[in-house]
């Protein structure tokens, strides 16, 4: 048994032993646990990736006559300023007002740029009061010209994620990156075998060995401290997070970049490393841990709900070669699969931030702090909101026609049923095509007379269970004004159409 | 040899079977790695394989009908922007960018086709491209 007390007295004599999280592994393999606790002193860990909630608390001082800021930009990225006159809070996913822009320059830009120091061009205003007779104010600033500019994430270093794959028929972008479809690529994030909260994790009692409030650590080139548990910290299933804070004005653009993720929005690379005290054999053992003894579920990102479906669980080893293979299940039949994998965190990074924080202690730069206290176990609630799916508003029977059908026939269908889509199916009433009452309109124009020379043969689709939200965002990007449901064997159900959608938002009585 | 190009039929040319023409004639083996029709006129990144004689031979029959243009270096990575997280590497079609032993991500230069799908994915963007 030692206590941190001890080892930062090592530190101090140059004589503790510090090794990063990579190197721990072959060390307990060799030695055990019992004698790796007695030779090992500190572990390093570090991850670097995409942690969306990332903010900078700022203080810009007062401007004279003074100002309450209320709206406030900062190279045209608004920070939230409904604090005390001076303050703001720049979050990384915040947009850039100028549309044109957009999620190409947003938070994380602009806090990436003051880190490296770069001028930064400050808009706000105020409503004016006998304290702050103030309008409006625009200057350039450096993070130099700021009191404080302390960063603060209320949730990141994630200890586990899942990995990403698409069902559908058509690309996503999504927090992990593009998917493509049919199961195109299986994207993962995480450093896996280096993650600071993997290595402290008792998968025991579902709590952290020795890291808590008040714990100093590694946060983007600075030294910070964990200010509590994250938000929807969940340990009991292994995905816990912090809160930690940091000055910014001492990171390093090395470990703290901004970056977009396409189609998806603006979000803060950020390096955080955290080093474990080795107290006991218990610690040192946990502090192997492998990237195989990880892990990883397979989410189905194409079933755009909260819950996704999970396709299977795979692991950091599996991962980092490339590619896996799985079983899926493809239209009811049982498919092997081989998906290649790719990494949206960077595993180099949390490399060098391992070091980086192994130098730093080496060096003496770095003492280690005992925390005030653990994290709370909590575990995270879904937002209490119903969810309106196709299914709910679908009407049966479904009106289709066969391909036999003249475009007469089907002109009066259309009429006599007061529809403007007509899905043509085959004999399964499997879907084939769609026609509208404008298909009719050309086809009477162009003298055509057969069904199968005027039917959409590429049909967009929903399935039941999608909400009709996702319905409506394929209406507009496909410029359609309704589509079939269809089931897993293409049979259809009934169809949806703009109107529908409308009821749903326009109801009168 | 192998060698890729770019290739610009003009408007008349286009409905002339050039690409057959050239690997029956001279006995290359072509791959077409991109093809775009306008009006009048056509784009086609394509890699020439066989011995040299016959691919030199090919491209100067090419010549006749449009424009060829040597593939240099279509695409640099600037490394102070790259932070090696791989996410460009699953849609390169071609296989050109990697993982090293040491996680760093690296471009294979020769093996690159242009088509700007890693540049777009990039989330620094740290890939820079050059039109040709």
């Amino acid at each position: 048994m030692k206590t941190i007390k001890q080892i930062n007295e090592k530190i101090k004599n140059g004589d503790a032993v510090i090794v990063t999280a990579e190197e721990m592994i072959s060390i307990v393999e060799e030695e055990g646990a019992e004698k790796a606790s007695e030779t090992v002193d500190v572990v390093t860990t570090g991850t670097f990736g995409a942690m969306c909630s990332s903010g900078v608390f700022l203080n810009f001082g007062h401007s004279d006559p003074p100002i309450k800021m209320m709206k406030t930009y900062l190279n045209g990225v608004e920070a939230y300023s409904g604090l005390a006159a001076v303050d703001a809070y720049l979050g990384a996913t915040q947009a850039n007002s100028d549309d044109d822009i957009g999620i190409d320059y947003g938070g994380a830009h602009v806090i990436e740029d003051l880190v490296a120091g770069k001028e930064v061009e400050l808009e706000a205003e105020g409503y004016t009061t006998d304290c702050y007779p103030r309008k409006r104010v625009s200057t350039i600033i450096t993070i130099d010209d700021l009191n404080q500019a302390m960063l603060f994430n209320p949730r990141n270093c994630y200890q586990s994620y899942n990995s990403a794959t698409n069902s559908r028929d058509e690309k996503l972008y999504t927090y992990m990156g593009k998917l493509l479809p049919e199961f195109g690529n299986l994207n993962y994030s995480g450093a896996g075998q280096l993650n600071p909260m993997q290595n402290d994790f008792n998968t025991t009692t579902k709590t952290y060995n020795t890291l808590g409030v008040g714990t100093k650590i590694f946060a983007g080139g600075a030294q910070g401290y964990i200010a509590g548990e994250g938000t929807q910290h969940s340990p009991a299933g292994g995905f816990g997070t912090l809160a930690i804070q940091g000055n910014l004005k001492e990171m390093d653009t090395k470990y703290i970049r901004g970056a977009t993720i396409p189609k998806y929005g603006s979000t803060l690379f950020m390096g955080i490393g955290i080093p474990i005290p080795v107290l006991n054999s218990e610690i040192a053992q946990t502090c192997a841990i492998r990237d195989e003894d990880i892990k990883v579920p397979i989410l189905d990102y194409g079933i755009q709900r909260r819950d996704k479906p999970t396709l299977g669980v795979t692991n950091y080893k599996d991962l980092r070669t490339g590619k896996i293979s799985m079983e899926l299940d493809i239209s009811g039949e049982k498919v092997d699969k081989c998906i290649r994998t790719t990494s949206v965190s960077s595993y180099k990074t949390s490399r060098e931030i391992a070091g980086e924080l192994k130098d730093w202690i080496i060096n003496k730069e770095f003492f280690l702090s005992d925390r005030v206290a653990g994290l709370n176990t909590c575990a995270p609630k879904p937002m209490k909101a119903d969810a309106k799916l196709v299914r709910d508003i679908i009407k049966r029977p479904p009106i289709v026609a066969k391909e036999t059908i003249s475009v007469s026939e089907a002109s009066k269908i259309l009429i006599e049923k007061n529809i403007n889509h007509l899905p043509i199916v085959d004999e399964n009433n499997c879907i084939m095509g769609i026609i509208t009452s404008w298909d009719i309109a050309k086809a009477m124009a162009q003298s055509k007379t057969t069904i199968s020379d005027i039917m959409t043969k590429y049909v967009v689709w929903a399935s039941p269970d999608e909400p009709i939200e996702m319905v409506a965002k394929k209406m507009s990007a496909n410029n359609i004004s309704g589509l079939p449901i269809v089931d897993n064997n293409k049979k259809v159900l009934g169809v949806i159409s703009a109107e529908d959608i409308s009821k749903l938002i326009g109801h009168y009585i | 040899m192998k060698k890729r190009i770019f290739y610009w039929i003009s408007g008349r040319n286009v409905k002339k079977p050039i690409v057959s023409d050239i690997i029956k004639t001279y006995d290359v083996d072509v791959t077409i790695l991109k093809a775009k029709m306008e009006p009048s006129e056509g784009f086609l990144t394509l890699e020439l394989n066989g011995n040299e004689d016959n691919v030199l031979n090919s491209v100067e029959y090419l010549k006749e009908y449009g424009e060829v243009e040597d593939i240099s270096q279509p695409i640099q990575k600037k490394e102070e922007k790259c932070i090696d997280c791989g996410a460009c590497i699953v849609h390169c079609p071609v296989g050109a960018i990697k993982f090293e032993e040491d996680f760093s991500v690296t471009f294979d230069i020769d093996e690159c086709i242009g088509c700007k799908t890693c540049a777009k994915i990039c989330p620094t963007k740290a890939i820079v491209v050059y039109d040709l």
